[in-house]
């Protein structure tokens, strides 16, 4: 039975494929970025059994593995998504218990990039292990890395699940929210632990956080060759149960979420239809925006606006946006010793051209609904326009909070102006270079429930995708960098940083839109076929 | 008579299918037309292409004197659409819908709550209240599409599918409000493959298979003294049961 899953799961991915080449060409740079990974990762691993240091292996076992498992978890809540190629919906009708569905799932997960990735780089373990302490220790090594392969897939799988359901829930997405918070705060006693290891360079500190994070289920899995190898035969047992108890659990969590998942999403609004009040168009247009002129504008924001929040993919980028951009700089900066106007841009400009990241497929959050906007001939530049109005009614206030919040915990409340003047110019900058990811590399979001799948093969576009719209972002918004550099904190410039900056962000976002716009124009029904579900 | 919308020459290919062979077709100014086909005939193909939302690969299309892909703002100012198999942008309420496609139009606001008002009030939709589109039944879904539609009075109403998935009561109150139209001195062109709708509704039929218009022309031309699911199973080729088939059922 489990076969079945794997094989569909491999004909399906074949039949992607299919006449498709530039698909085969995403799929072919994936295997390459998945081992030049897995040979890098492999190496990390292996190098300092084969150099005969137990210290460091166990560091590297500990830290390596966990920062691995972690980045299971979150790589796909925060940044690429879960490749849902077999929807748990389409075995609703078919007689199958649920747990024939879980264990098919997860088989049909295994089979992937970064799957293989990950077991062929934890496989530097085994070799490390071995070396260290003979073929006992790479054989109990072989089975970790085996098991914590089967977390990490498990773990990622059951998290996506459980947001997706969350997200769903009206009532349950603040709490949602939260959570994903929490789970990024986790990255901030890795930060903080990979700061103090690079500064103090003291090894000796870290192994004793490295053999506690050993017996976590994070890394478990990965570290128990080095017992062995030391003589530790008795944790062999022990860590091999943490880790498949941790696994059993998600999967039972998993397979929960999967039902309501199969079943199908609830309606949200039970009970009776609350009656409308007021015109039509004074139900579109929310009660921020009651100003404007009622035109084609006020209706491309007003729809932009509600849609940021009632569609659940884009909330769903919208909270891991928020969550990312208040945690990561907090952490870096007040976590860091080193505080230079110079280090604090560079996160800001990271949070800057992350929220621009967030509309990279903004076109394809509408799916075939933009149709409505081709037929109804919107010019290219009022679109954007307005989509970037709709969006900044969000993002601005938040890089303001930002802004103040940095400057305040950083104790430099001078320095609010240049903080918020680099937010202003990476943010205008990504635009710019968004605009014209989402026109021309715009791709098709599959039609489920959970917001954070997405369509087979579509993981590397995806991946590849954010990757050059951040470059593309950050290169923007290079001259704002350099005169931070030259200028440094010199008191005119700490002055003069936030208006610049604000001048620099919005000129870079009226050219993006001028000049994408006109792209535009002519590529509509192109873009509208690029977002269109295959059926 | 003059074309409400006139096609040339459409051609387009999917990769190695070929869709749509090479179409002409003329829909006469204050007609009611019904294009039939078999599923997979290219009916939502040619209308997507004759209402912009696909680019043909060869060929031109006028809707009123407009070419749709050299004057798509001329010609699109007198369309009404409704897609099949297309989402809404259905995150909005039904009122709220309407309200973003009268001002997309330009239209005045006044006349857009005016008109929703009526429209949301003769389609029966009024009680849904602040229903999100997205979880109204597929009849809803249908209704509410070509309110939005119809909105901004067009002269050519293009419709894919019209009454697939509408019950028997809003089927009525919908070809009610399309022969107003049509008296009204709009045009109508809509894809069926329900033969009493179009025998029921139209002056002009074509029926298209493989790609290509097998036949074109008033209603009574294209029937030719016979019904007209005689003449369509006759064109397309379907298989009769001969019994022997499915025995175990």
């Amino acid at each position: 039975m489990v076969v079945m899953f794997v094989r569909l799961k491999l004909r399906m991915t074949a039949n992607n494929f299919r006449g498709q080449p530039w698909r085969v060409a995403l799929f072919l740079a994936g295997i390459f970025f998945g081992l030049w990974w897995a040979a890098g990762g492999f190496l990390l691993f292996a190098v300092p059994g084969l150099a005969g240091s137990e210290k460091a292996a166990l560091l590297v076992a500990g830290f390596g593995g966990g920062a691995l498992t972690l980045g299971w978890v979150l790589l796909p809540l925060v940044f690429f998504g879960v490749d849902e190629t077999l929807d748990p919906a389409r075995f609703a009708l078919l007689p199958l218990r649920r747990r024939t569905v879980v264990t098919g799932m997860l088989a049909a997960a295994l089979v992937g990039i970064p799957a293989v990735a990950t077991l062929a780089s934890t496989a530097g373990l085994v070799v490390s292990a071995g070396a260290l302490g003979g073929w006992t220790a790479a054989l109990a090594q072989a089975a970790g890395v085996a098991a914590g392969l089967f977390l990490c897939v498990a773990a990622s799988r059951a998290l996506t699940s459980a947001f997706a359901t969350m997200l769903r829930s009206r009532r349950m997405r603040d709490l949602a929210a939260i959570a994903l918070a929490g789970l990024a705060a986790l990255l901030g006693p890795l930060q903080i632990g990979l700061i103090a290891a690079a500064e103090t360079a003291d090894w000796d500190r870290l192994i004793g956080p490295a053999r506690v994070v050993g017996w976590t289920p994070l890394a478990a899995g990965y570290t128990l060759g080095f017992d062995v190898a030391a003589g530790r035969g008795w944790a062999v047992p022990l860590k091999l149960a943490i880790t498949l108890a941790a696994t059993a659990a998600l999967l039972w969590w998993w397979s929960w979420s999967l039902e309501a998942a199969m079943v199908g999403g609830t309606p949200t609004t039970a009970g009776p239809a609350r009656a409308a009040r007021g015109g039509a168009v004074d139900q579109l247009i929310p009660r921020g925006m009651r100003w404007m002129a009622r035109n084609r504008y006020a209706a491309l924001v007003a729809r932009e606006t509600r849609y940021w929040w009632r569609d659940v993919r884009r909330r769903a980028g919208l909270i891991t946006f928020l969550v990312v951009g208040l945690f990561l700089p907090v952490m870096i900066n007040v976590a860091g010793n080193a505080r230079s106007p110079g280090t604090v841009s560079i996160s800001m400009i990271f949070v800057g051209t992350l929220a621009a990241v967030t509309l990279a497929n903004q076109f394809g959050y509408d799916g075939t609904a933009y149709g409505a906007n081709v037929v109804a001939g919107v010019p290219g530049r009022l679109e954007l326009r307005s989509r970037v109005a709709a969006f900044t009614a969000y993002a601005g206030p938040l890089l303001v909070v930002v802004a103040v919040a940095m400057s305040l915990l950083l104790g430099e409340p001078t320095w609010v102006g240049l903080l918020l003047g680099t937010l202003a110019a990476a943010y205008g900058a990504g635009l710019a270079a968004n605009l014209f990811v989402s026109i021309l590399a715009a791709y098709a979001l599959p039609e489920t429930s959970n917001p954070f799948t997405i369509n087979t093969g579509a993981s590397v576009a995806k991946s590849l995708l954010s990757l050059v719209s951040m470059l593309g972002s950050a290169a923007a918004a290079v001259p704002m960098v350099v005169t931070a550099a030259l200028l440094g904190d010199a008191p005119t410039w700490l002055w003069l940083a936030g208006p610049v900056g604000v001048g620099y962000g919005l000129g870079a976002a009226a050219l993006g839109v001028y000049l994408a716009g006109d792209v535009l124009d002519r590529r509509m029904p192109e873009l509208l076929a690029a977002v269109t579900p295959r059926r | 008579m003059d074309s409400a919308l006139a096609v040339r020459g459409l051609v387009k290919r999917f990769e190695t299918v070929v869709a749509v062979a090479g179409i002409d077709l003329d829909v006469p100014a204050g007609s009611f037309f019904g294009l039939l086909g078999p599923n997979g005939a290219g009916k939502t193909t040619t209308l997507s292409m004759a209402v912009g939302l696909l680019r043909p690969d060869e060929g031109r299309v006028w809707v009123l004197g407009h070419d749709v892909w050299s004057d798509p703002t001329g010609a699109k100012a007198l369309l009404g659409v409704l897609p099949d198999g297309v989402r809404l942008f259905d995150r909005l309420t039904g009122a709220e819908l309407l309200a973003y496609h009268g001002l997309l139009r330009g239209m005045d606001p006044a006349v857009i709550d005016q008109r929703a008002r009526e429209l949301l009030d003769v389609l029966a939709l009024a009680g849904a209240g602040r229903t999100l589109v997205v979880d109204y039944s597929a009849g809803m879904k249908k209704k509410i599409g070509l309110a939005c539609a119809l909105l901004h009075a067009p002269r050519l109403l293009v419709l894919d599918e019209p009454f697939e998935a509408v019950d028997p009561v809003s089927a009525a109150l919908i070809r009610d409000i399309l022969q107003r139209y049509v008296a009204g001195g709009g045009t109508v062109i809509f894809s069926s493959h329900v033969m009493e709708v179009v025998e029921r509704l139209c002056s002009h039929a074509a029926i298209l298979a493989d790609g290509a218009i097998k036949r074109v022309g008033t209603l009574d031309e294209v029937r030719g003294g016979r019904s007209l699911e005689d003449v369509f199973v006759e064109v397309v080729g379907g298989r009769t049961a001969t019994g022997e088939e499915l025995a175990w059922l």
